[in-house]
């Protein structure tokens, strides 16, 4: 497996390239992966729900903020609101299946846990998220991303 | 006297356990992936010869590895400034105590309402005995060290699927997992299962081992009685007098031992790692960061955040906001730069460095660990429950309570370390809380271990690493293929710059991790330092 991590051209280069691409939908979800031994006796229980605030809150609010405004410390973490980033869903969901510098990979291929399992959103949980987020928090997007096409995007030669 | 999980074991993880200290083995080798139970590379004190005429270095970071690297090259005759995001040294080496303030990303700003000598320490909080970088920099430093207590036989394992969720003493489960795997091996010796493997001879030393590594009575069987209770204590302990005589105590069984999956917690104190003797400062881990930042006062630039790193053929220069004074900006430069800012942060820094250092900063995301202080009106861990030092492990989403390794018997409050989250899945959620939130969450859950935590709370501070300013993140999560494909890259020079802390070891998270990538960092600084002034 190829576990480099993403960058803003290869994303860009990606994008285009599936865009252009005819792509069939499969449909299929990864539900139900092994999960890898726990150290200790921690229960970590994966995470299930498919509602993307839910998703948004336990997830991602720990960096981009309650008001996904990010934050400015001695780097900082993206808002993601009025972000341009966020104009592309594909580039959003590379991101979070493939991690970006400190942000943890989510995709079931990339993601690396500590203490127990990684944290692991499957297609439909990626999707519901980069979809609230674009039609929250003054995003207006009306373009939605689907499930499946989470799915294509990892299987995608990258 | 117990209710069952309801999980069957596989044959595989039944198999695991049989296996002599199965749960270290398992642990080590998940640990030994990430690079946990590597061996500090300390050799003593570093002896860099006098540096060239003039030669001057910018360290960037005031964490334990700059702080080495600063100190050591000063030593040797280096011109050095060190650049520090926060107002205090230390970095990650960090204790709050009452009185301190502290503002978290997002905004919030906690106040710290320990009583005097009380302390939590956010990040780092023990030291390994083998980790000799970081105990020979205490002693030279006039740190001083005492004992951490890492395991309490007293302490308890907890699970809400086992035993009606009420805790169970680590002496019990300890004494009774051993106890029942070595009577399991008597039988398969006694029923000649493994005359294949073991010589008739050995065979009678094996048994006289089991019974004595597993507290068997002389028929080779783990049952109440005197043998079992010296291990996993009394029913009612024996005492003086006409109420002497003890009770024994009864094991637990073997089915509901192995259901309640607390033997996965019997490996911790067997870890290299964790092996006691273990030692902390007193008065708290950032009494270290304290004490170098005395030895190099004048040195330190405090409040500065460093915006841009830029080399040239003769040095290297570091634009920095001092962030206590409305953003102005400076440039500082030296000839060579030690760079330790963790990659979390150095990698939005501009800095022109090669691709390769570039991939390798950019591959490594952070763990989301993060901790939760609280203090108590008394120490009723000590007072009703006979708990000094150590520490509780819960399948609750606070993984483990520690109880203080300090001050044992001493009236008055006392502070607890609530939650010491590192599992992603729990680590991110609790990130995501406001700190109050964290604070009443760690009450919540750690009351189902000690029904003492809601009269006797007083008030918690709550650390998510991910929130901190200064490292936005606990500390580099190395996968096994980005070490593979980078690791080397990242630690190598990059003209005049060289990279060094915890996420350039192969100790992640371990301080001696920083302290021997920074020793080894400088090292190499001085013979390209010398090669050069040669040249």
């Amino acid at each position: 497996m190829n576990k480099k991590r993403l960058t803003p051209t290869a994303a860009a280069a990606l994008c285009s390239a599936i865009a252009l691409a005819s792509i069939v939908f499969s449909g299929l979800l990864l539900e139900g992966r092994a999960r890898a031994d726990t150290a200790g006796i921690l229960d970590s229980e994966p995470f299930t729900s498919t509602d993307g605030r839910q998703i948004y809150e336990h997830v991602c609010r720990g960096c981009h903020m309650a008001n996904a405004g990010g934050a400015i410390g001695a780097g900082r973490f993206p808002a993601l609101t009025k972000n341009p980033a966020l104009g592309s869903r594909q580039y959003m969901a590379l991101t979070i299946l493939m991690g970006r510098r400190n942000m943890p990979a989510f995709g079931a291929k990339y993601a690396v846990g500590f203490g127990g399992p990684p944290v692991i959103l499957n297609e439909a949980q990626i999707a519901a998220v980069i979809n609230y987020v674009r039609t929250n928090f003054g995003n207006h997007y009306t373009d939605p991303i689907t499930a499946a096409q989470v799915g294509a995007l990892d299987r995608s030669p990258h | 006297m117990t209710e069952k999980s309801g999980t069957a074991l596989s044959r595989r993880q039944l198999l695991t356990m049989i296996g002599v200290s199965a749960g270290a083995t398992a642990m080590y080798q998940a640990m030994h992936s990430l690079g946990f139970a590597a061996e500090s590379k300390f050799q003593g004190p570093i002896r860099l010869s006098g540096a060239p005429k003039g030669a001057s270095v910018l360290v960037l970071g005031a964490g334990i590895a700059g702080l080495v690297a600063a100190y050591e090259l000063r030593n040797a005759g280096y011109q050095v400034q060190v650049l520090e995001y926060n107002a205090r040294a230390g970095g990650r080496n960090w204790t709050l105590r009452g009185g301190d303030r502290y503002a978290e990303l997002g905004g919030e700003t906690q106040e710290c309402r320990f009583d005097p000598e009380l302390y939590i320490n956010p990040g780092p909080w023990r030291l390994p005995y083998h980790h000799r970088g970081m105990l020979s920099y205490c002693k030279r430093l006039g740190v001083a060290l005492e004992p951490f207590v890492q395991i309490n036989y007293n302490a308890y394992l907890h699970s809400r699927k086992a035993f009606g969720g009420k805790p169970q003493r680590l002496r019990a489960v300890q004494a009774d997992y051993d106890g029942h795997v070595a009577e399991l091996l008597a039988k398969a010796t006694r029923n000649h299962a493994l005359d294949a493997e073991v010589t008739a001879e050995d065979q009678a030393i094996l048994l006289s081992s089991l019974r004595s590594s597993g507290a068997l009575d002389s028929n080779y069987r783990f049952v109440k009685g005197p043998d079992s209770s010296e291990r996993r204590g009394f029913e009612r302990d024996p005492g003086g007098g006409l109420s002497a005589r003890p009770a024994f105590s009864e094991p637990i069984a073997l089915s509901d031992l192995l259901r309640s999956g607390l033997w996965a917690a019997l490996s911790f104190g067997a870890l290299y790692d964790m092996q006691t003797t273990m030692f902390q400062p007193v008065g708290g881990m950032g009494q270290v960061g304290q004490a170098f930042a005395r030895e190099l006062a004048p040195l330190i630039r405090y409040n500065a955040k460093v915006v841009d790193i830029h080399q040239d053929e003769r040095g290297v220069s570091a634009t920095f906001e001092d962030i206590s004074a409305g953003s102005s900006r400076q440039t500082v430069r030296a000839d060579w730069c030690v760079c330790t800012i963790p990659l979390s942060i150095l990698g939005q820094i501009p800095m022109n460095v090669g691709a390769s250092m570039a991939r390798a900063i950019a591959a490594v995301p952070y763990c989301t660990g993060l901790k939760v202080g609280l203090q108590f009106k008394r120490r009723f861990w000590e007072e009703d429950e006979q708990i000094y030092g150590g520490i509780t492990y819960t399948d609750l989403p606070i993984g483990q309570i520690s109880y203080p390794s300090s001050r044992f018997f001493a009236d008055g409050k006392g502070v607890l370390l609530g939650a010491y989250i590192w599992d992603m899945r729990n680590s991110m959620d609790f990130t995501s809380m406001t700190p109050a939130e964290r604070v009443s969450k760690a009450v919540e859950y750690g009351s189902q271990i000690h029904p003492q935590y809601s009269k006797e709370f007083d008030n918690g501070i709550a650390v998510a690493w991910h929130r901190v300013p200064s490292a936005m993140g606990c500390f580099g999560l190395w996968s096994d293929a980005a070490r593979a494909e980078h690791y080397d890259n990242l630690c190598a020079f990059d003209g005049r710059i060289v990279l060094a802390g915890e996420h350039a070891s192969y100790m992640p998270a371990w301080q001696e991790g920083a302290v021997t990538s920074a020793l080894d960092a400088i090292d190499r600084l001085q013979e390209r330092a010398l090669a050069g002034a040669a040249a």
